[in-house]
């Protein structure tokens, strides 16, 4: 920490303090042997963990998030990808434009693509939930696709494409061989980002779920709702260990710097 | 002289804006020719059309003879070597210069043996395995450079290729580039926006202004005698003047001599042809020489203001306000034609 910046140094602190600390709360409370949910907990023990393991309800809806988040992720990147190599890439008049729309899921509020899903898809044509919330979700991850994936090529050179033509490579295998490696990061982080987004969705998930199909952050709302024990801490701590993991992973494989710079250099 | 590649009659308009303006133009077998001009004068998009990035609006290109002008740039064979060199940064430098041949399924060990051929020739062998951002920007020209004629192409296009070089390398690059191109008998096209590079580098340079071809031949010639104003300007030649017939003449600043003192009026001419009288309006300091400001009149009576370049002990004698004679060196004169 750069300690010529004392203002600087004790904001970033507290930053962390604020983010941090409530989370490993959760974390230890989640250990603990009584049968409520507070600080500090009452032994030490892992009867929750077991507990939320063999919980039908968590594992279901555990299944079912995945499974959307998955699907809306793809779903996402095969939209966004070629959207933001014509943005970056292309001729197309009214890029600006294109680029807005792509972009603006982000500034809708989520109850309401979620309301009008739920009237349109849902009531209207009588789709299931699972392909409602696919499609919710889709439209959410696209500004990550077409942001993240986008910044990559924005940053790389706008001539190596030529390049790769003049030397000979026609316009296709100049995408496979030139640009799909230069937007890779890029894919990956915003596969990264939208993966964790969709998974921890809730306000569309709450207006678009059935009894058949329920997402697992909008089944640990009910649980909380219902009941106060530690089950649902030690399922957040599963699911933050499942995080950590990824981001390891990704760490490892691609770096950091690269998947949020969504740089290749 | 063959014709490696030719420009007939072409034009290149964005909208409203004419980039090149009925442009025709030869370029000679295994010379190297330099299009230079100030930016927007059309030598870039001239370079890119010839490329086969950008297609005319009307006209032809042929490349070794061939009606190019709707041949996608993959299939002309042409080495292309961009101003930002555009390296691909997720290949070793090796698979860079080697980006071509795979193309054109050159086996995989002659391919090694062509590739280290190219770097050697470039001088970077042995950074064969590094990836482009660990370079300089040196090294990364050489790169590009390589990788360009590694695939020998039929020309090696240069866009700008020495303007993100610090000074020095700058003019290292220029021999080096001279070098390669005689070793390997490539017909070069470069564009520039320095006179220096031009002058020094050319076989053949074509000067260009607003989309058209302003004067072009050797530098030995082209630079001795220039064909108009502009071209004058731009391989500075500081002073315009009119001789007694009101012809417009024009002389370098390093050719043109200054002494103190008012000459008698009718002291004839020097050798050059030339003798005027003025006072100093401004000396300006430069290290290894002073850049003297004349105030003169010229034959026709018109006011002139010149630009003397001058050496060590001439500047004796000299001082703001003083009353001075400048005459020319002899041959140094140039009648630009009406």
């Amino acid at each position: 920490m750069n300690t010529r910046r004392p203002v600087a140094a004790a904001l970033a602190v507290a930053g962390y303090v604020v983010m941090l600390v409530p989370i490993l709360f959760v974390v230890v409370t989640a250990f603990t042997a009584g049968s409520t949910l507070r600080f500090p907990p009452e032994g030490l023990s892992t009867r929750w963990f077991e507990e939320a393991l063999g919980y039908e309800p968590f594992l279901t809806a555990l299944v079912s998030s995945l499974q959307l988040a998955a699907l809306a992720t793809a779903l996402a990147l095969l939209i966004g990808v070629p959207v933001a190599v014509a943005i970056h890439r292309g001729r197309i008049p009214g890029k600006g434009l294109v680029e807005g729309l792509f972009l603006s899921p982000l500034i809708v509020p989520e109850l309401v693509v979620g309301l009008a899903l739920y009237q349109q898809l849902m009531i209207g044509f009588g789709l299931d939930s699972l392909t409602a919330l696919t499609l919710g979700h889709t439209a959410l991850m696209i500004p990550y696709a077409v942001r993240v994936t986008g910044a990559s090529l924005a940053l790389a050179d706008p001539h190596v494409e030529e390049a790769a033509r003049g030397l000979g490579a026609s316009p296709l295998r100049t995408f496979a061989t030139v640009t799909l490696p230069l937007l890779r990061p890029g894919i990956f982080s915003a596969a990264l980002l939208s993966f964790v987004t969709s998974f921890n969705n809730v306000p569309l998930s709450l207006l678009l779920q059935t009894r058949e199909f329920r997402t697992l952050p909008v089944t640990m709302l009910d649980y909380v709702q219902q009941s106060y024990d530690p089950m649902v801490a030690a399922m957040a701590t599963l699911i933050l260990a499942g995080t950590v993991v990824l981001a390891v992973l990704a760490e490892r494989t691609v770096g950091f710097a690269k998947i949020f710079g969504g740089i290749n250099r | 002289m063959t014709s490696a590649a030719e420009f007939v009659g072409v034009s290149q308009k964005f909208g409203d804006f004419t980039a090149v303006d009925d442009l025709s133009l030869t370029i000679a077998e295994g010379r190297l020719t330099t299009l230079l001009g100030p930016s927007g004068c059309g030598k870039t998009t001239s370079l890119r059309m010839l490329a086969g990035y950008s297609r005319p609006t009307a006209g032809t290109i042929r490349i070794a003879g061939r009606d190019c002008t709707r041949v996608p740039p993959e299939r002309r064979d042409l080495g292309m070597v961009f101003q930002s060199y555009a390296l691909f940064p997720h290949m070793t430098v090796a698979d860079n210069v080697g980006y071509g041949l795979k193309l054109r399924r050159v086996a995989k060990e002659e391919r090694r043996r062509r590739v280290m051929e190219t770097l050697e020739l470039v001088g970077l062998a042995h950074l064969a395995g590094n990836r482009p951002k660990k370079l300089s920007g040196g090294q990364q020209q050489r790169v590009a450079l390589a990788r360009a004629i590694a695939i020998r192409p039929k020309l090696l296009l240069l866009d700008e290729p020495l303007s993100n070089l610090d000074a020095r390398l700058r003019v290292q690059m220029r021999a080096e580039i001279r070098r390669i191109q005689a070793e390997t008998g490539l017909t070069v096209v470069l564009v520039t926006h320095d006179q220096d590079e031009a002058l020094e580098m050319s076989d053949d340079m074509v000067l260009m202004r607003a989309g058209r071809v302003m004067q072009q031949g050797p530098p030995r010639e082209v630079f001795p005698a220039p064909a108009n104003r502009f071209v004058a300007e731009f391989l500075g030649y500081e002073n315009f003047l009119a001789d007694a017939e009101g012809r417009t003449l024009t002389v370098r600043p390093e050719n043109l001599r200054v002494a103190a003192g008012a000459a008698d009026a009718d002291a004839p001419a020097g050798p050059g042809g030339l003798l005027l009288r003025g006072t100093v309006a401004h000396i300006a300091y430069r290290g290894a020489d002073l850049l003297v400001t004349v105030d003169a009149t010229d034959d026709t009576g018109a006011a002139v203001r010149l630009l003397c370049d001058v050496r060590g002990g001439a500047a004796e004698g000299l001082s703001p306000g003083g009353e001075v004679t400048v005459d020319a060196r002899e041959g140094a004169l140039v009648r630009l034609p009406d």
